[in-house]
């Protein structure tokens, strides 16, 4: 086979993947915006939905999942912030370098339901929270954990050693360092990686619905240890046990709002990373 | 001239700033500088001149010690600054380069004003007041030469400075922090003919209140600006006296070679 046929195979591939995955997102999406854009109105967004789904809107639904990966964003961004700095800054052994590497990929590995598993295992049955809104951010935020790290610590490590030596020969100390170059960098890959993190979270079922949250008759919750309605269990919950067609639409309805947040996510966090990649590159 | 001719050690007649004693310094097992004797004068710019790979920036880079920070590195011998060895154990690094400020080769501000990069040293060193910070900010750009051109424009981006002027900014960020003696590490070598030109006068300018100690690699440019200058060659130092000493009449044959662009072999 020549040189020339198997650069033309190859971009062939290449492009057919390209087309094959647009083509599936497209689809999805296609279907998901035919289907749920009906359900669509104000009164589905501001209302609680009634008669298990089949009535109503999804307004706690939409509250319940913003307080959890809001909250989760809350707990999870001062534990990245640390861990990053340490890795970049503090860990200079290269075993534990690569440990730690193999460590936060695994946990990125790990399957949502084994977090949800392990939530239910610690928090509800040995200590005893119950099922809770707040145990529910707390899994999301060590689920999100991996992806805010290696943003924050790639955005750190991107930035040029002459930063470092420069603010060292004006007298700061490694502390200072630490706070006066590297966190103001760093903390742009932090949030590009929590609004990619929180794009995940808020989309996950398995972890939360054995810890966190109830089908019907929760609105806001009023202590940490109560329960809240969220947009995916919702989601689960209507498309298992409706047999009402109106059920269904709404089930619909509510999977496109929950795209719409995972895209409004998504987007402003590659905006964000491209914004940083501008600011680093300079 | 006799090229095995000993090394006669050169004593200035000004006080001396720093004074290196049985330096030597080691990358890994890599020998960089071998048993440097030296003397920096006061209110003097001493320019290290010397093939690449001589050992000029680890010289330079041990004085401030910022080279500690780098892997591997390891050193002995002294350095002595007020009559003190900075090397020695339980020094404060970060004290010692408030006193010995440094000038990368690359021009580097940090992401923020034109004003911001002047203050970010001394805003981390002490609290300012408002007054405070723009006398400060306003003293050292005159300083560095650079207030004419920003006056107008200290809240811009410091990035969108020419390189010229970005390490006119540098310099002006080095001198808030108010160091004794200014390290310039090849302080032109990414800037145009005219902007090299304006670090040298600035350069000469200084001198006046600060020691000044340089390495180039341009020796008309050392011809220029230094008053002592020191020739190193593979770790070694080949030769150290006043610059227009080195010039009309150097004891080294490797010096004379070096000094008139010849190939030098050290």
């Amino acid at each position: 086979m020549s040189r020339q046929l198997r650069n033309r195979l190859f971009l062939l591939v290449s492009s057919g993947a390209v087309l094959l995955c647009t083509a599936i997102l497209l689809f999805l999406f296609s279907v998901i915006t035919w289907n749920g854009i009906n359900a669509l109105s104000p009164s589905f967004l501001l209302t609680a939905s009634r008669s298990f789904g089949a009535e109503g809107g999804i307004f706690y639904q939409i509250l319940g999942s913003l307080l959890m990966v809001l909250t989760a964003a809350l707990i999870c961004l001062p534990l990245a912030l640390g861990a990053a700095i340490y890795k970049s800054e503090y860990l200079k052994n290269a075993r534990l370098q690569k440990a730690s590497a193999i460590l936060i990929y695994g946990l990125n590995g790990i399957p949502s339901v084994i977090f949800g598993i392990f939530g239910l295992i610690l928090f509800v049955n040995i200590l005893n929270t119950g099922i809770s809104w707040f145990v529910g951010a707390i899994i999301l935020a060590i689920m999100m954990l991996p992806t805010v790290v290696l943003a924050t610590f790639q955005a750190m490590n991107s930035i040029p050693e002459i930063y470092r030596e420069s603010a060292r020969a004006l007298g700061l100390n490694h502390w200072q360092v630490v706070t006066g170059v590297l966190l103001p960098q760093g903390f742009a890959g932090a949030i590009t990686g929590l609004l990619l993190g929180l794009a995940r979270a808020i989309g996950e079922t398995a972890p939360i619905m054995f810890i966190a949250t109830a089908f019907s008759g929760i609105e806001i919750p009023h202590a940490l240890n109560e329960p809240v309605t969220a947009l995916p269990t919702h989601i689960l919950a209507l498309a298992q046990q409706a047999t009402d067609p109106r059920a269904l639409q709404n089930a619909w309805g509510a999977s496109f709002v929950l795209i719409g947040l995972v895209t409004l996510f998504s987007i402003t966090g590659l905006i964000s990373r491209t914004k940083f990649k501008t600011v680093s590159q300079r | 001239m006799n090229a095995t001719a000993p090394l006669k050690i050169y004593q200035p007649e000004a006080t001396s700033a720093i004074e290196m004693r049985d330096f030597n310094a080691w990358f890994a097992e890599a020998h960089i500088l071998r048993d440097i004797r030296l003397s920096f004068r006061e209110n003097r710019i001493t320019c290290l001149v010397g093939p690449s790979g001589s050992g000029k920036s680890t010289l330079i880079r041990s004085i401030n010690r910022i080279n500690d920070d780098v892997g591997n590195y390891n050193c002995s011998g002294e350095i002595r600054l007020s009559n003190q060895n900075i090397l020695a154990s339980g020094n404060d690094v970060a004290k010692l380069r408030t006193r010995v400020g440094m000038v990368f080769q690359k021009p580097c501000v940090f992401p923020t004003t034109i004003a911001g990069n002047v203050l970010f040293g001394i805003r981390h060193l002490q609290k300012l007041s408002r007054p405070e910070k723009q006398t400060i900010v306003e003293e050292n750009l005159k300083a560095a030469a650079l207030w004419k051109e920003v006056k107008h424009r200290l809240q811009d981006k410091a990035s969108s400075l020419s390189l010229g002027q970005q390490q006119r900014l540098c310099i002006a960020r080095t001198l808030a922090v108010k160091p004794e003696i200014i390290l310039f590490d090849e302080p032109t070598a990414s800037l145009d003919p005219l902007s090299s030109r304006a670090i040298e006068d600035l350069m000469l300018s200084l001198k006046e209140k600060y020691t000044i100690v340089f390495v180039s690699h341009n020796i008309q440019q050392a011809r220029r600006v230094a008053d002592d200058l020191a020739f190193l060659c593979a770790g070694k130092l080949i030769e150290y006296g006043s610059s227009q000493q080195l010039f009309s009449n150097p004891t080294q044959e490797k010096t004379r070679k070096y000094l008139n662009e010849e190939f030098c072999d050290c």
